[in-house]
Parts: C-alpha cells; sequence; structure tokens
C-alpha cells in the first residue's frame, strides 16, 4: 500500500502565528496615505500664494 | 484570576447611577444638538430659511455648546467615572458624594449658560471669543461647570489613590490609569479657560472694567482649547486600547505602550495652543514656530496607538488561524455592535488624523483656515472617531448600568445606526473639505456674496452637506431609540462590562509611570517653556483693549 500522502509535491506554508506583517504593511499604507494628502495640500498652498 | 484589573466584575448600583445622570444630561444635548445641526446644512444649502427671525449664530451656537462641550464632558465624565468604580473598586461613600456635587454643578452651570444662549444674550459661538460679549450669566454658568467637572474629577482620583494606598509598588488597573491621565490633563487644561473667565470675561460683561485684551483671553482659550480635543479623543482611546481586545477575544498588545502613549499625550496636548493662532498678529513667529514643533510630537503617541491597534486584531486574527498579510482583518466580529460601531470610528481617525497634520503645518493652515475645511476636520475627529466609539460603549454599558441585556435586535440596530452615520458624515465632511479647499468659510449662513463666481461654486458642495446632514440627524434618532431602550425598556439581565488583558501579563508595567511628580513637573515645564516668553511679550506689547460687541 502506497502512501499517498508522500507523494505531494505542495509544500505546505507554514506561517509563524506571532508574525506581525500585516501591521507592519498597514502602518505603511497608513503613512503613505499622511504623505500623499499632506503633499497634495502643499501643492495647493504652492499654487496660490 | 490574579488579574488586578479584574478587581470587580460589575460597577455597583450606587456609581451605576451617577454614571447613567452623566448620560442622560449628553444623550439630551445630542438630541437638541442634532436638531441643531441639521437646520444649519439646511440653510446653508440656500433651499431653506429659519423661522420667527431665530439668527443662524444662535442656532450655531446652541450647537456647538451642545455637541463641543455639554454631550462630551458629561459622557466622558460619567463613563471614567464607571470605568474607575469597575476597574479601581466601588468608589467610597465620600467619593460618590463628590461625584454627585460636581454633576450638579455642571449641570446647573449649564443650565445657566443654555438659558442665556436660548434668550438669545449669549450669541457667542462655543468658542466665546472676545470681543464678542456676553450676558455674565452665560460666563458665570461656564464658571459652574468648569469648576464641577475638577470635583467630579475629583472622585475619580480619590478612588485611584486609595487603590495605589491598598497595593503598594503595583502599576494600577491600566482603564483608572488612563481615566485618571485624562482627568489630570482636563485639569491643568482648564486653569487657562478659568483664567480668562474669571478675570476677564466676568468682570468685563459685569461692567466692572470696560475693554478686555483680546489676544490674552484668546491665548488663554486656546491653551485649553487643544487639551479639550485630546480630552474628547482619550476616553476613546480608553475603549481602543483596553476594552475592545476584550470585546473581540484577544489581548491588549502591550500594556506599557498604552501607558506611555498616555503620558505622552498628557505632556504634548498642552503647550501647543499656538497652533489654532497661527495667522493671528502679535503672536512672535518663533514662539509660533516652537509650538508648531510641539505640536508634531503628539503624532508619535498617535501612531503608537495605530501600531498598536493593528497589532493586536492581527495577533487575535492569527491566533484564529488567519493567513496571508490581511487575513486577520476576516475573521474580527463583524456582527458585534460593541465592536465595529468604535471599528468605522478607528477607520475615520485616519483621514482625521492626516487632516490634523495638514491644519498644524503652518503653510497650510493659509489654505485653510476659518474655511468649512476645519469643520469638515472635526466632524471627522469629533462627531464620528469619538461619538461613534462612545455610541459602541453605551451600547454595553447602559445596559450593564441599569442592569438589562443588548438584545440582538438592538444589536442589530447599533449596526445600521453607525453605517448610517458613517455614510451620512461621508457626505457631510468629505463636502465640507472639498468646499473648504474651494476657500468656502465655515461659520457661516447661506451667502452668495453678490452672485461672486466663487461662492456660486460652493453651492453644490452645500447642498451634500444638507443630504448628509439629513442622513445623520436619521442616524442621531436611531441612537436615541437605542439609548432609551437600553436604559429603560431592554430586558432584565447581566451584560459584561468588558475588560481586557495584557498578551504578556508578567511584563508589569514600569512603577514610572504612576510617579506624577515627574509626570506632572515635566507638564508644567513644557508649558512655562512654551508660554512664559510670549506670554509676556503679548502682554507688554498690547494694543488698547476693545469694549464689548453684540453682533446679534
Ligand atoms: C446631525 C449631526 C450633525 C450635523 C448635521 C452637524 C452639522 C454642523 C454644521 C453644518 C456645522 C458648521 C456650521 C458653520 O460653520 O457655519 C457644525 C459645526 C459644529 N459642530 Fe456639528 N453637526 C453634527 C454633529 C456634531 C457632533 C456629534 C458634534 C460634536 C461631538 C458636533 C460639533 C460641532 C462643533 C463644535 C461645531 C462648531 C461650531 C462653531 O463653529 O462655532 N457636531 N455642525
Ligand atoms: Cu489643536
Amino acid at each position: 500500500m502506497a502512501k499517498p500522502e508522500l507523494k505531494t509535491n505542495q509544500k505546505t506554508q507554514v506561517e509563524d502565528r506571532s508574525s506581525l506583517k500585516g501591521t507592519l504593511a498597514s502602518v505603511f499604507l497608513l503613512g503613505l496615505f499622511i504623505i500623499v494628502s499632506w503633499v497634495s495640500v502643499y501643492y495647493l498652498f504652492v499654487d496660490r500664494f | 484570576m490574579i488579574n488586578v484589573t479584574a478587581a470587580k466584575i460589575k460597577v455597583d448600583p450606587r456609581d451605576a447611577k451617577l454614571s447613567m445622570a452623566h448620560f442622560f444630561v449628553a444623550f439630551t444635548a445630542l438630541a437638541l444638538g442634532g436638531l441643531m445641526g441639521l437646520l444649519q446644512t439646511l440653510v446653508r444649502s440656500g433651499k431653506f430659511e429659519l423661522p420667527f427671525g431665530i439668527g443662524y449664530y444662535q442656532v450655531l451656537t446652541v450647537h456647538g455648546v451642545l455637541m463641543g462641550l455639554v454631550l462630551t464632558t458629561f459622557f466622558i465624565m460619567g463613563f471614567q467615572y464607571a470605568a474607575v468604580s469597575r476597574t479601581a473598586g466601588t468608589h467610597s461613600n465620600a467619593a460618590r458624594r463628590t461625584g454627585w456635587i460636581g454633576f450638579w454643578l455642571m449641570t446647573i452651570g449649564t443650565l445657566m449658560s443654555a438659558t442665556m444662549v436660548l434668550l438669545n444674550e449669549a450669541t457667542v459661538l462655543y468658542t466665546f471669543y472676545a470681543p464678542l460679549q456676553a450676558h455674565w450669566i452665560f460666563y458665570l454658568g461656564l464658571t459652574f461647570v468648569v469648576i464641577g467637572s475638577w470635583i467630579d474629577g475629583a472622585a475619580q482620583i480619590m478612588t485611584y489613590a486609595k487603590w495605589r494606598k491598598n497595593n503598594p509598588g503595583q502599576p494600577s488597573p491600566l482603564l483608572s490609569f488612563m481615566a485618571v491621565i485624562n482627568t489630570v490633563m482636563w485639569i491643568v487644561a482648564t486653569l487657562g479657560v478659568a483664567a480668562t473667565v474669571l478675570f476677564q470675561l466676568l468682570p468685563w460683561s459685569l461692567g466692572l472694567v470696560e475693554t478686555v485684551d483680546v489676544l490674552v483671553s484668546r491665548t488663554l482659550f486656546w491653551y485649553f482649547g487643544h487639551p479639550l480635543v485630546y480630552f474628547w479623543l482619550l476616553p476613546a482611546y480608553m475603549c481602543w486600547y483596553a476594552i475592545i481586545p476584550k470585546i473581540i477575544g484577544g489581548k491588549i498588545f502591550s500594556d506599557s505602550l498604552a501607558r506611555l502613549s498616555f503620558i505622552l499625550f498628557l505632556l504634548f496636548s498642552i503647550p501647543v495652543g499656538f497652533h489654532h493662532q497661527l495667522t493671528e498678529p502679535g503672536i512672535d513667529p518663533v514662539w509660533k514656530f516652537i509650538q508648531v514643533i510641539l505640536t508634531f510630537m503628539v503624532v508619535i503617541p498617535s501612531l503608537m496607538t495605530a501600531f498598536s491597534l493593528f497589532a493586536t486584531f492581527e495577533r487575535y486574527g492569527r491566533s484564529k488561524g488567519a493567513t496571508g498579510l490581511f487575513g486577520w482583518l476576516k475573521v474580527l466580529p463583524w456582527n458585534d455592535a460593541r465592536f465595529i460601531v468604535p471599528f468605522i470610528g478607528m477607520v475615520s481617525f485616519i483621514p482625521a488624523g492626516a487632516g490634523g497634520i495638514i491644519n498644524a503645518s503652518n503653510q497650510m493652515d493659509q489654505v485653510v483656515h476659518n474655511t468649512i475645511w476645519v469643520t469638515g476636520h472635526f466632524h471627522l475627529t469629533a462627531a464620528t472617531s469619538v461619538v461613534l466609539t462612545f455610541f459602541g460603549i453605551s451600547y454595553w454599558l447602559v445596559p450593564h448600568l441599569t442592569g438589562r441585556k443588548l438584545t440582538k435586535a438592538m444589536n442589530k440596530l447599533g449596526i445600521i445606526q453607525a453605517w448610517v452615520w458613517f455614510i451620512g458624515m461621508a457626505f457631510m465632511s468629505g463636502a465640507m473639505h472639498f468646499q473648504g479647499l474651494l476657500g468656502g468659510p465655515r461659520r457661516s449662513s447661506f451667502s452668495t456674496y453678490g452672485n461672486s463666481q466663487q461662492a456660486l461654486e460652493w453651492i453644490p458642495y452645500q447642498i451634500a452637506q444638507a443630504v448628509g446632514g439629513t442622513i445623520l440627524f436619521l442616524g442621531i434618532i436611531l441612537v436615541l431609540i437605542i439609548f432609551i431602550n437600553l436604559a429603560f425598556f431592554a430586558p432584565k439581565g447581566e451584560e459584561e462590562f468588558p475588560v481586557g488583558e495584557a498578551e504578556n501579563l508578567s511584563e508589569k508595567a514600569p512603577m514610572v509611570f504612576e510617579n506624577w511628580k515627574l509626570w506632572l513637573g515635566i507638564t508644567a515645564a513644557l508649558i512655562l517653556f512654551a508660554y512664559t516668553v510670549p506670554f509676556i511679550d503679548i502682554i507688554q506689547n498690547a494694543p488698547p483693549g476693545s469694549k464689548g460687541f453684540k453682533t446679534w
């Protein structure tokens, strides 16, 4: 009897339970949003004054 | 359970009564203030005029005072009083009596000021800037509110001090610590407004002195005005840091980080009032610059908060087996009003905070100052992030205090309420932001300014604000229905007062966080540094004072 589970080629991805990469991505997105808003209004300022 | 935060699971009924007394005043203010808000948006659309010759500015004064001062202060004091009772133990009879005295003083003061506003004797807006001059009873009422709030806050401090005495060498329960930080910040901040009201505005409105130094009074007001907005925000942060983790079934990411961020808010919320006076002549630009730098220090605890909330959510999600970059978002309890209502508030704080950084930047303030952008900004911060969190808190706290249960139907209505609010605010605040960038003024009734091209461009945005305001008013009706149901009609039962636990219980918060001499000392030093020289300068180079004006 073959052992079917040995045949699978799939890599089981084990993600670290303690990973905080989602948090990292989130705070980067947050920072990006702040910078984009700031720069857009800054351009309004440069344009007008 | 060894955990000190779980001292008592239920708020004592005697303490519950005082908290509920605060909430009745707060939600009455919300009802009346909400109606005024609706009227303002309708008037500003140009399609509606106020009946009986009522002035726009009277309505706006009622709205600003009820929403910005009464709703917030009463809700916060009631919530913090309950949070201290829950986490540091039932208040002593003396503390409770102190709390009641404070409550009644605040209430009497509110009634005095409100009466003057309704009699059209105090149409000075909620900032009561000199040289607009109100009836002296209005200012006396404000004095009562401020002194009442000190006494009310003293009750929390007494119970916190008792806990510290009974538990030497132990860090205090997180929620009590946070409540006391906010109360202390409030007391330090209100010294400024008490000074201008007692020494300038009251004698002047009584006719004891002829004139008032406008810049001094505005400077004292903004010494108070900026920490005022943090006084609104910190109770919401209490919920986000220390209560939401328990509601979702997770852990507080770090107890020490939460305490440190609150201390940073105490330090950096006060010596920054000039960022509201950037366009004001008579203040040395060097000191404006210094206070703007101090303002930007607040970015640090704000981003610490954002990080720590994301981390709480992600760690909880991964413990439930979520994978991928954002898989954790999916497993959050989206059907629980106690979570989603404050969560919508948190998300709204992202554009709100970004807007704040723009406002505080000197050059960009020239673009947005006194435009309706600013109103759009604080309807995101205060009127969305903060009040949605307050609504979310009351959905479990009110039944907890009244011995009832949040039913499935009310839970559902709460979620609907929050979405209605969010949609209404997206219209209203969004349109305010854009109209402000096109130069539309705040604190302004409808006008086409002699059919000027620029003013005509604002009209579509004003109509969008009226649409948003109508949706928001619907949201107010919903929240009132829920509040009345939970206070009087919901089935009897037990509703939990959720208090989060830190992930790492063996990590004891450093005792230096409870060293009040140190933190109050640094707070005072920063205030003296930021204000002494410019304040002397303002007084020494003062122009002649102004007599009072009644523009209404
Ligand atoms: C039904 C919901 C609401 C509507 C439709 C509404 C509408 C408005 C409008 C149109 C203005 C600006 C008018 C002007 O500048 O001419 C305003 C100002 C203001 N609102 Fe609201 N608002 C609502 C809820 C709230 C809430 C919940 C708060 C506070 C927690 C709040 C606090 C304020 C404050 C402090 C002002 C400034 C008043 C002033 O400039 O003197 N509003 N509101
Ligand atoms: Cu400010």
